[in-house]
């Protein structure tokens, strides 16, 4: 089934974004496995989703849902970074 | 357009009057846009529009307020062009991190790299901000005036970065029909 290997890909990249969240040396370079893997995984588990749930309106909700975590952990991301860089110096250089 | 249209300094943003007060039109397409959003995500129920009505206008308002000092929008096409560009590069990103972290000994050089931006409109910037953290290695850390400050997982080899970014910096200039001097003719 297509939908139990996008689950099995999901799993991936969320284990991925948390085993680089707990190994990663500093705040910015585990700011890199919390965006990137766990967007994908988060796609993944929406397309699916796509797959087993029917209807359109459910489908544009899904990927609506998947635009707005992607908009906000971009953003939050960046925001944390530039308050790590500017603020107690802690993460600097 | 091009580098003419420089981004007004934060607090002075009377110098951009230019556009005039918004027009029934978009009040009425913003409006119309967030309220299906909400139908959307919410569902029918009638008594969500409790939080609904007032999230709808919120946005509505803050939508028009920052768009008199964004750069316009993407052109339709070009931004349809760039959504599997974007899927794609967002996967490479994923499976670039987890990669590196899987290993017994990671393969990182995490550092921070300076980036000049040619990019001048506003609406640009945010995108290029947003989407370079999605993309293989990068992290948008801070951007004063047109210096970017990026993170990377291994940032040892800066030329490459330099021409990851001014890529990535040159297919958003073409969303928005902004035409970029070539770093060659600098």
């Amino acid at each position: 089934m297509a939908g139990d290997r996008l689950h099995l890909g999901r799993s991936f990249f969320f284990i991925a974004g948390t085993v680089g969240l707990m190994r990663l040396p500093d705040r910015l370079s585990r700011l890199h496995a919390l965006t990137k893997a766990d967007n994908v995984g988060l796609g993944l588990l929406v397309l699916g989703l796509l797959l087993e749930g029917p209807g359109l309106l459910n489908g544009i909700k899904l990927v609506l849902i998947w635009l707005f975590v992607l908009a906000a952990s971009a953003t939050g991301a960046h925001l944390i970074a530039k308050r790590a860089l500017r603020g107690d110096g802690e993460d600097d250089r | 357009m091009g580098l003419s249209f420089i981004a007004v300094p934060l607090g002075d943003f009377r110098l951009d009057v230019t556009r005039s007060k918004p027009t029934v039109g978009a009040v009425l397409l913003r409006l119309g846009l967030f309220a299906a959003t909400w139908l959307v995500t919410a569902g029918t129920d009638p008594t969500s529009w409790l939080i609904g009505a007032p999230a709808v206008i919120a946005a509505t308002w803050s939508s028009l307020h920052l768009s008199r000092r964004a750069g316009g929008s993407p052109r339709p096409l070009a931004a349809l062009a760039f959504v599997p560009f974007f899927l794609w590069q967002s996967l490479r990103g994923a499976f670039d991190v987890a990669w590196r972290v899987m290993w017994p000994r990671m393969h990182i050089a995490p550092g921070l790299h300076s980036y000049r931006l040619r990019l001048a409109n506003a609406s640009a910037r945010v995108l290029l901000l947003d989407t370079l953290s999605l993309l293989p290695g990068t992290l948008s850390a801070d951007l004063r005036g047109d210096i970017l400050t990026v993170h990377a997982l291994d940032a040892s080899d800066g030329a490459l970065l330099d021409a990851d970014i001014a890529q990535l910096e040159q297919r958003i200039g073409a969303l928005f029909g902004e035409r970029l001097v070539s770093v060659l003719d600098q």
